[in-house]
């Protein structure tokens, strides 16, 4: 009997030291990229050095193309665009741009024109067109109120034969607020492509993410909107987006007041109520344009402006820190700050 | 007293460890040291050192445990980066938005901070991180 334990032993002993063995790390290939007017994070966690760097350098190649053919004021195809529907003529839009402009219809329709692609004026006019930011002073309150008069919308938009015409001259295309999600979108196409199973790409903190980190999800870490730290975190693998619209991104401060970017079409001035709003989702594009529309829509409305984008996982931190959260993000967001702020839970 | 069905002295016999009961012992121990060592040492994952890349692509590694205060030069001139008790921060700035030096300190492995405008980002390397990506 004791010799049978001994030999049963024996085998177990071969087995642990044998799985031991196969547990090699899967080596993570991290690379920082300079693009579209952000850092742009790929983590490849499979594949050879080699396959992750070709992968890598296609994505920052397909970034570069995006950046000069959406960029919404430096000179370009889709500036040249925006000249025709102001002088109401018609231009010519590629396939790309046809399809951003479709989905950007559709999701500025799903979320009741809170994301609307179409208030490039209003952005400019407060200074959010330019590389370093603007400095204030706010715009005149005369032009803010003139611009919405004119309520450019992507309804006004029509597409026949690869050529666009818009029926509203102050229509004026800024992809600002969904073209990351799609960037994004893109780059996971692309280290598929490359057969790239397990991997992130972070621009500028929005994120997608596929597979997993080996033998547990990948680790997301959501910042704090109003200290240095992070104030919650989520697990995730399989293909899941992680998109967060905060009020600290971009920003100016004038005489004592913070004014951020992200403008709300209704009033035309920055959106209040919200510090900051997560939103995970399936899909970059949509993540981002729900995120933005989130943040827009408010402590009081978010949840329904959810519902309505098909967005089931949300969370919300208003201006005074307090957390609204669907309950489905309630279910898997750990908060990493003790003690925790105080939680709402809101079903859409 | 209850009469035993196996006699003592061959019950004694079967608990006695063999060769092989220690082996599988000490190897359970090597795993579980490892396991924690692999999965929980890095709780809080502190960066050991911090990778600095320029606008022409070089690349600075400087350890967090000595503190010094270096100058990377940019498009747009010099920017200060300050390392202090294991953490790194931008201090000084030729940008304008200065949103580099509202990132503040930087000290969990993986986080990073860049000045766009001056083309510096700044990464906090580390073998345990405890998260795999930061969402802002």
């Amino acid at each position: 009997m004791s010799g049978l334990t001994a030999r049963r032993s024996w085998w177990l002993a071969v087995v642990l030291l044998l799985s031991a063995c196969g547990q090699k790390e899967a080596q993570l290939h991290d690379t920082q990229l300079l693009v579209m007017g952000t850092l742009v994070n790929v983590s490849i966690l499979d594949g050879d050095e080699d396959v992750a760097a070709v992968a890598t350098t296609e994505v920052e190649q397909r970034l570069r193309q995006m950046h000069r053919d959406l960029h919404a004021w430096q000179p370009g195809p889709l500036t040249r665009v925006n000249e025709a529907i102001a002088s109401g003529e018609s231009a010519p839009v590629d396939t790309e741009k046809t399809m951003l402009i479709e989905r950007g219809t559709e999701l500025s329709r799903q979320s009741g024109g809170l994301f609307n692609p179409a208030i490039g004026n209003l952005i400019a006019l407060w200074g959010f067109h330019s590389d370093d930011g603007p400095h204030g002073p706010p715009p005149d309150a005369a032009a803010i109120r003139s611009l919405l008069a004119q309520a450019p919308s992507m309804t006004d938009l029509h597409i026949d034969d690869g050529r666009l015409r818009s029926d509203n001259p102050a229509v004026q295309l800024d992809f600002g607020g969904f073209a990351k999600g799609y960037a994004i979108d893109e780059a996971i196409r692309i280290l598929r492509e490359h057969h790239i199973d397990n991997a992130i790409v972070n621009a500028g903190g929005d994120l997608r993410v596929i597979g997993r980190h080996g033998a547990r999800p990948w680790r997301i870490g959501i910042r704090d909107p109003r200290g240095p730290g992070v104030i919650a975190s989520v697990e995730v693998s399989g293909d899941e987006c992680v998109f967060t619209s905060g009020d600290y991104e971009r920003y100016f401060e004038y005489q004592g007041r913070r004014y951020h970017h992200i403008i709300d079409p209704r009033s035309g001035y920055p959106a209040v109520g919200s510090s900051s709003v997560t939103v995970l989702s399936h899909e970059a594009i949509v993540a981002d344009a729900a995120a933005t529309a989130l943040f827009v829509a408010g402590p009081d409305t978010w949840a329904q402006t959810a519902k309505a984008m098909g967005i089931d996982q949300a969370m919300l931190i208003d201006d005074k820190g307090n957390v609204y959260m669907t309950p489905a993000m309630a279910k898997r967001t750990h908060f990493e700050v003790d003690p925790p702020p105080p939680i709402k839970v809101v079903v859409p | 007293m209850t009469q035993s069905a196996i006699p003592l002295k061959s019950i004694a016999g079967a608990l006695r460890p063999t060769p092989g009961d220690i082996l599988v012992a000490l190897l359970t121990l090597v795993l579980l040291a490892g396991l924690y060592s692999h999965y929980w040492s890095g709780i809080g994952g502190e960066g050991e050192r911090a990778r600095i890349v320029s606008a022409d692509g070089e690349v600075h590694l400087v350890a967090l445990n000595e503190d010094r205060t270096l100058t990377v030069h940019g498009p747009l001139g010099d920017s200060v980066i300050e390392i202090h008790q294991g953490r790194v921060r931008f201090v000084e700035s030729p940008c304008q938005g200065k949103q580099c030096i509202h990132a503040g300190w930087l000290h969990s492995a993986g986080s990073f901070a860049a000045c766009l405008p001056n083309r510096i980002s700044i990464t906090v390397l580390g073998k345990n991180r405890h998260f795999d990506s930061i969402n802002y």
